[in-house]
């Protein structure tokens, strides 16, 4: 029999295969998305149908899968905006707490007070925490009170006012508690009354805020009760998955610094002013899964690589800012690999229309976004953190 | 000519029965938000019916044009009452600063702790210890930016604050300090 393929043909085709079979799985490594990723706009379109994940609007509690379930009281950030989450899902799974505003008077936001007869000390509102659990019990878990914390034990942390009613002329003050369980008593962790926002837990560290002057941000740390310590002058955008360190932002947005929680110090630090690439500025509450930050930024988002002593300004995905005049809050990577991001995007009111929000769901590597239907502003739009549910329960 | 002086003295003592505020015009302040470091305060005083005079200096507010971003957005659209001046002021800010009335935006965000003012110390001067940026310090034109607030600049002679500070007084004749309510001081407006 004649041979038909001599050896170097052969040696050839083998070559070939192998070569082919390591593209394949380079390729397959990085996914259909194509290769590493890139800085550049973002190419937005209408179509996301299923959120990743639960979300909240309104009086309604919707599931990744469509359901909605009812709410007691309609969802509202009135007290925290994007400094927390206005809704929680507890570390097993089992409830959402979620922040709610009462209003008692209403108010006018182009006109002053005076303009509407509000003297000084009149109630305007009332912010509540409410529980929703999986059995659809809804209740009420703490009248005066907003921007509430899941621990990894099923305690949970909020701010407690010492008036529930926030009232004209008056600063909203209050103490950061602890309920260890939701039908417990609350212990309080700060002894100082102040204008506290709680942000996450860390383990068992609670971070949170003291809104000062000027709204100056100020990030503390409480190791327990009455045990707190200034972390940082600035927010916080993400505590690490292993709940040790957090990102924290400057107070002009134009720094990031990576700080260890239990010492408080400092193991990385980027100016993202004079990065490669590089932004105007970044604002707080992102997200922090395996080596990769994402945060809200001028242009968009800014996605950080996170080493053991530095920080990397990864990717930059710039938003068009006709469609988006005040780009993303909260994003969330929601895959383990850090290339999928969820936010939340607000359209300030026109002359003809009044605010709205957007659901956004981004694949980084590909550059593109599927964009959900728009919900009035005033509806609180928003994915339910379940950041508890992650390791290091923060 | 016994006419004459009758006249003018009465004219004179009428002059000199005015109260020394007599010359307190109606003022109040107007900011158009145009960016975040580039923005234009003005103060508007009025001298008579539908006579305006106005004097306007750049200022800055937020970091980001979201006026629903607590410690980030800037001011709030709409009128605010003032609830107090200080001129010693000592905090986070220090100085010269005007407090301004909380406001809800466009989702329902309440905005608070807001003011007017800079970057000094309380007994209004300058510290800058180190090269970065000190927060008693005006160091140049990315000091516009704030948490939230409405600054203006603190450099030159006199600068911007003082200015702001002496003119209000002095058109307004309200030498006050301390808490106290001026109904619709300031107006927000886009620019």
């Amino acid at each position: 029999m004649k041979r038909v393929f001599g050896t170097q043909a052969i040696a050839a085709a083998v070559t070939i295969v192998t070569g082919a079979a390591a593209a394949l799985a380079i390729f397959g490594v990085f996914g259909a998305h194509g290769a590493l990723p890139k800085t550049g706009p973002l190419n937005v379109r209408a179509g996301l149908e299923n959120p990743p994940g639960a979300v909240v609007r309104g009086d309604g509690l919707f599931t990744g899968r469509g359901v909605r379930r009812q709410l007691g009281a309609a969802v509202s950030g009135a007290m925290i905006g994007p400094l927390s989450p206005v809704a929680v899902r507890s570390s097993d799974g089992r409830r959402v707490a979620y922040n709610t505003w009462q209003q008692l008077r209403t108010v006018d936001n182009d006109q002053s007070f005076s303009q509407q007869a509000i003297a000084d000390g009149t109630a305007l509102g009332t912010p509540s925490l409410r529980v929703h659990d999986d059995t659809g019990k809804d209740f009420l878990l703490a009248r005066g009170a907003y921007s509430a914390a899941w621990r990894h034990d099923g305690a949970i942390a909020f701010v407690k006012g010492n008036d529930p009613d926030f009232r004209a002329g008056r600063s909203y003050t209050g103490q950061a508690v602890v309920r260890s369980d939701i039908h417990g008593r609350d212990a309080a962790w700060t002894s100082e009354p102040a204008h506290y926002v709680v942000y996450a837990w860390a383990g068992d560290r609670l971070l949170f805020y003291r809104v000062g002057l000027g709204e100056k941000l100020e990030l503390l740390v409480a190791d327990g009760p009455g045990r707190i310590r200034p972390l940082a002058e600035g927010s916080a955008i993400a505590i690490s998955p292993d709940a040790t360190r957090v990102a924290v932002l400057s107070q002009d947005g134009t720094s990031v610094r990576v700080l260890d929680i239990a010492t408080g110090s400092e193991l990385a630090w980027l100016d993202v002013t004079t990065a490669t690439p590089s932004v105007a500025w970044l604002a707080y509450s992102g997200s922090w899964v395996g080596d990769h930050i994402v945060a809200p930024a001028s242009s968009g988002l800014a996605v950080f690589h996170v080493g053991s002593s530095a920080l990397e300004l990864e990717q930059v995905l710039s938003l068009d800012h006709s469609q988006f005049p005040v780009g993303v809050q909260q994003p969330r990577f929601v895959d383990a690999a850090g290339n999928e991001i969820a936010a939340a995007a607000d359209i300030p009111p026109a002359k003809s229309s009044g605010g709205v929000s957007f659901l956004l769901l981004c694949d980084r590597i590909a550059r593109t976004c599927e964009r959900g239907e728009p919900a009035p502003a005033r509806e609180w739009l928003r994915l339910v953190d379940d950041t508890a549910l992650a390791e290091g329960g923060h | 000519m016994k006419v004459r002086a009758a006249i003018a003295a009465a004219v004179l003592a009428v002059t000199l029965a005015i109260p020394a505020n007599a010359l307190a015009y109606r003022t109040w302040f107007e900011f158009a938000r145009q960016s975040n470091i580039a923005s234009t305060l003005t103060m508007v005083w009025q001298y008579g019916a539908g006579y305006n005079g106005t004097q306007t200096w750049r200022a800055g507010s937020g970091v980001s044009t979201d006026a629903c971003w607590i410690g980030h957005g800037w001011l709030p659209t709409g009128y605010y009452d003032l609830w107090g001046h200080w001129d010693n002021f000592s905090g986070k800010i220090a100085g010269r600063v005007f407090y301004l009335q909380n406001k809800p935006c466009w989702n329902g965000t309440w905005r608070t702790e807001l003011f007017v003012h800079s970057e000094e110390t309380a007994g209004q001067g300058q510290y800058c210890p180190t090269a970065g940026d000190d927060p008693y310090c005006w160091e140049g034109v990315y000091d516009y930016q704030s948490n939230g607030c409405i600054k203006v600049s603190r450099a030159g002679y006199p600068s911007d604050l003082r200015l702001v500070h002496d003119g209000w007084h002095g058109k307004s004749a309200d030498y006050r300090h301390g808490y106290f309510t001026i109904n619709n001081w300031l107006y927000v407006r886009d620019g």
